[in-house]
């Protein structure tokens, strides 16, 4: 049985991809918002998949605030769509 | 929320949580941009109107240019201010602002042709000016309202369809628009268009939070 995708087969990342393709794009403090964790944690979920090509992170202003904005990539919309796949078959569904 | 390892079934769960949670259609202030635009074309007809119904005077109808000028200025700025609150670009968005901005395109275009037909062959085709904000306007509302699923916003858009299409038969079979009858349509159409849907919009955006 083919290995599930580690970098999305953790909780939070994976709910990070899952909002993204849900939208064309989101900010941090939506993503915040939405996943329910903490800025620090999701802050090094976003570098991992950013560094891994899976999401793409700008970083901006409005005002004086910093506002970052990610949206998922080619690369990580594959990844997802392969994820959502091998999970199907390990679940027989 | 945390980074920890799940089981195949909580994965599932997990994406199902996030889809439920991010398939909001609808934001606070939505329907402020429609709201702008619905009140400000209904403003400057009415002033039109009311201005050459005083004077008699056919240059009060430079005035119309207040919509494109005031509207052209605030769109941009309470777009971006919509788009920051909301903190999410959804692709029903994408769809709306692909066709609003070419709503928008299509209605300076067609500026510039019937400003070319006036300047050199001294042809008044401005009356096409009246029909393309119903149809166009109308069309790119049902659009919006399908991709939201709002059914105002679709009704809406069909009626501003019906007075654009009466309006371009007037204009084929050469009758005059007579402020008398036209003025009213076209208020009436607006208001029918985008500030009842614009209402509506933020009524159900609030409802909703």
């Amino acid at each position: 049985m083919k290995e599930l995708d580690p970098l999305l087969h953790s909780q939070l990342r994976l709910a990070v991809m899952s909002i993204l393709m849900n939208v064309e794009e989101a900010d941090f403090v939506y993503l915040k918002e939405k996943t329910s964790s903490t800025a620090g944690n999701l802050s090094v979920q976003l570098d991992k998949l950013s560094s891994a090509g899976y999401i793409a992170v700008e970083k901006g202003f409005v005002g004086k605030k910093p506002r970052t904005v990610c949206r998922v990539t080619d690369t990580g919309r594959k990844a997802f769509e392969e994820y959502v796949k091998d999970l199907r078959k390990l679940l027989n569904i | 929320m945390e980074e920890k390892k799940i089981t195949s079934l909580e994965g599932m769960a997990i994406i199902n949580e996030m889809i439920q949670r991010s398939k909001t259609r609808r934001f606070i202030g939505d329907g402020n941009i429609l709201l702008m635009w619905g009140y400000l074309v209904v403003g400057v007809a009415a002033l039109v109107w009311i201005l050459i119904d005083l004077t008699h005077n056919p240059a009060m109808n430079w005035f119309w240019y207040l919509i494109w000028i005031i509207g052209g200025i605030a769109t941009p700025i309470m777009a971006r201010k919509r788009r920051e609150k909301a903190g999410v670009t959804t692709y029903a968005d994408k769809i709306g602002n692909a066709v609003w901005t070419t709503v928008g395109l299509s209605a300076f275009a067609l500026t510039l042709i019937c400003l070319g037909f006036f300047l050199f062959s001294g042809t008044d085709t401005w009356s096409s000016m009246l029909m393309l904000p119903l149809l166009i306007v109308g069309f790119a509302e049902i659009v919006q309202g399908v991709a939201i699923r709002e059914k105002s916003l679709i009704w809406g858009g069909g009626i501003g369809i019906v007075s654009g299409l009466v309006t371009l038969c007037c204009i084929a079979g050469g009758i005059a628009l007579y402020a008398g009858w036209f003025m009213p349509m076209f208020i009436m159409s607006f208001a029918l268009m985008m500030i009842l849907p614009g209402h509506i919009l933020n009524y159900k955006s609030r409802k909703e939070r």
